[in-house]
């Protein structure tokens, strides 16, 4: 079960939108980091996940371990959230 | 045994043509499912602008118009599910899609993949995919905020992306193989909008893509092309690159099935949107001589609703 999910968006990404939708429809609450809005954030989305690109899951789970989703992919995102 | 539920269409995509279809089939009560692996609404939702499409005076978001479709096939009791089809096989009167769900069974299946972004295939693409190599420019354009860039490719995707990213760039270097394939309307809007943020080299070919450390990560830093008129190599300093030299059909999931493709990938089809396998049909941008445009793939997928009642009357 994930403790905390962390999403890094823009404003104009079609797939962060539907990482969004999904999550909701599973019913999982997240926060959201738009690095359009929050420019100075980038540099946390880059480390996290090592590429320049969103969206960006970041599944922390009751241990502290972390899983880092890059895009809308289902295949990785199911799994991370147990 | 758990009888297994035949749905009268499935429909592989929820791109333009395939929710065109949907809207017109579910007026029907043509009970339609479709599937899609990434994102509903296809690859205008990741395209800043459209201009094109007629019914909008000033233009429309390519987001905003790409959720509209899905919103109103939706309206009609379209089900989109989320998830991939990996291969299809027609036996008896029956479709059988396999599934990242597991498999699905259908009457008529309409093949409406659309296509993504093809890569120009140089060294270091791959390598520096996500650290400087991009393909969506309303994704990954913010992250160069202030920085320079190049834009590879000179049909519409590219000018009309070019002008996008010019909203975070410093500047563009825009390299045109041999000249610009887009409308005149927009090669016109960058060379008067844009002319302080964009120089256009006319035919520049991309040779390769070249990176190196950057605070701890391997980034891109440079692209070499060649300028074909003289021969020799360019170089030009940049701190990514963004790809956007033609499309691609999403027909992988074909390649071992009955239906026929064409030498890139393109679904074959006949009269009435038909491919070679019965009850199968292909509407949009992955079809064998479409016109990739938004507005030819909803007519297509239209069309495609209209013949596959047709079908199934006879099969209900």
């Amino acid at each position: 079960m994930a403790k905390n999910i962390t999403i890094y968006t823009t404003t104009t990404c079609a797939s962060c939108g539907m990482v969004k939708k999904w999550l909701s429809a599973k019913g999982h609450t997240y926060e959201e980091v738009n690095v359009d809005t929050e420019p100075h954030r980038q540099a946390e989305a880059l480390a996290v996940s090592g590429a320049m690109t969103v969206p960006v899951t970041v599944v922390t789970r009751e241990d502290d371990s972390q899983e880092v989703v890059i895009g809308f992919n289902l295949s990785k995102l199911a799994p991370a959230l147990g | 045994m758990t009888d297994v539920k035949v749905h009268d269409l499935v429909i592989v995509g929820a791109g333009p043509a395939a929710l065109s279809c949907a809207i017109y089939t579910t007026r029907e009560d043509i009970e339609t499912l479709l599937y899609e692996k990434a994102v509903p609404g296809g690859l205008i939702s990741t395209t800043d602008w459209v201009d094109n499409y007629p019914g909008f005076p000033d233009g429309i978001e390519g987001l905003t118009l790409g959720d509209n479709m899905r919103k109103q096939a939706e309206r009609f009791g379209a089900v989109i599910e989320l998830g991939e089809v990996m291969g299809l096989k027609k036996e008896g009167d029956i479709i059988r899609l396999d599934t990242t769900d597991g498999e699905v069974q259908a009457r008529a299946v309409l093949i409406a993949t659309g296509s993504g972004y093809k890569k120009i295939g140089v060294p270091g693409e791959d390598t520096y995919y996500a650290r400087g190599v991009h393909y969506c420019a309303t994704c990954d354009g913010a992250f160069y905020r202030d920085k320079r860039l190049v834009v590879v490719g000179g049909g519409n995707s590219a000018v009309q992306e070019a002008m996008f990213l010019t909203r975070f760039a410093s500047h563009i270097d825009m390299l045109v193989r041999s000249d610009f394939r887009a409308s005149d309307v927009l090669v016109k809007e960058l060379e008067e909008k844009h002319r302080d943020k964009i120089t256009v080299h006319k035919g520049v070919t991309t040779d390769e893509i070249l990176g190196g450390d950057i605070d701890g990560m391997q980034k891109v830093t440079k692209v070499v092309g060649t300028d074909k008129a003289t021969g020799k190599k360019v170089e030009f300093e940049t701190d990514g690159v963004f790809v956007f030299v033609g499309l691609q059909p999403n027909t992988e999931f074909l390649k071992n099935t009955d239906v026929k493709l064409d030498e890139i990938g393109l679904v074959m089809s006949g009269e009435k949107l038909t491919t070679n396998v019965p009850g199968i049909y292909v509407a949009g941008d992955c079809r064998h001589d479409a016109t990739l445009q938004i507005a030819t793939a909803v007519g297509e997928g239209a069309s495609a609703a209209l013949y596959i009642r047709e079908f199934l009357e006879g099969h209900l």
